[in-house]
């Protein structure tokens, strides 16, 4: 069981953080364009493609730590140091991607929708790109990290 | 969208718990406990920060959200007694 548990918890992460990673990266560009020149479809539609992507993928990445906690329950290694610090970086990089990088992509929209509509004056608004890719630079950063130590396990007997 | 993963994740919430407690009393399979206290742990947070997170939303829900298993259903259903819209009015709300 616990085999089968690791590998789908490692099979979720590749399939659910990966395209998080991609079309949160493509995001900021994507913005910047659809900024740019807000009447034009195809760049809200890649926007918003690029919005939901992130959105459905987030969600199933949720199966992530929850396959991660089966795993180390039955492994019986809760405990370790490593496990722990991993546990507190990939909350934080949840609560990066879920409270604000997943909401700023919303308004982000929203805006451009709006300035599309022509409801408000568009303002290209350079800050909100950036931030966003401030905050998607900080979770990969997050959970590239997480990544190295579930691989390194250090102060564990079976790591590297 | 949101309001659809708060609805799976609050009925989520009360099976896995449902389904621990069962064991508990019955098989006590270990791989069942390992794999569902994660997954209702999960659901729990899951439900309380959704929940919190609504806008026009009153304390009353977001203390019931709190509640242990049947937390998010009851908040749900206070949501919808109160006639808040948990899906935000979009356009792009048919995705």
């Amino acid at each position: 069981m616990t085999k089968l548990f690791l590998a789908l918890h490692v099979l979720a992460a590749i399939l659910a953080v990966g395209p998080v990673t991609v079309a949160a990266g493509m995001f900021p560009g994507a913005l910047r364009r659809a900024q740019a020149d807000p009447p034009d479809p195809a760049a809200r539609a890649s926007l918003r493609t690029l919005h939901r992507i992130c959105r459905v993928y987030a969600a199933v990445g949720l199966a992530v730590p929850v396959l991660g906690f089966a795993t180390a329950g039955s492994l019986g290694v809760l405990g370790s140091g490593w496990l722990i610090t991993s546990i507190v970086l990939t909350a934080g990089a949840t609560a990066i991607l879920a409270l604000l990088l997943l909401p700023g992509q919303e308004a982000a929209v929203g805006a451009v929708e709006a300035a599309a509509d022509g409801s408000r004056a568009p303002v290209p608004e350079e800050r909100a790109a950036r931030r966003l890719t401030m905050l998607t630079g900080l979770f990969n950063l997050l959970w590239a990290t997480v990544t190295v130590l579930m691989i390194i396990r250090p102060g564990s007997t079976t790591g590297a | 969208m949101r309001g659809r993963y708060l609805r799976v994740a609050a009925h989520g919430e009360l099976v896995s718990l449902i389904v621990l407690l069962a064991n508990l009393a019955t098989a006590h399979l270990k791989p069942l406990s390992s794999l569902m206290g994660p997954l209702h742990g999960c659901a729990y947070l899951f439900v309380v920060i959704a929940v919190w997170r609504l806008d026009r939303i009153d304390t009353t829900a977001r203390a019931i959200a709190v509640l242990p298993g049947i937390g998010g259903i009851l908040a749900l259903r206070r949501i919808s007694r109160l006639g808040m819209h948990v899906r935000p009015m979009r356009q792009d709300s048919g995705s």
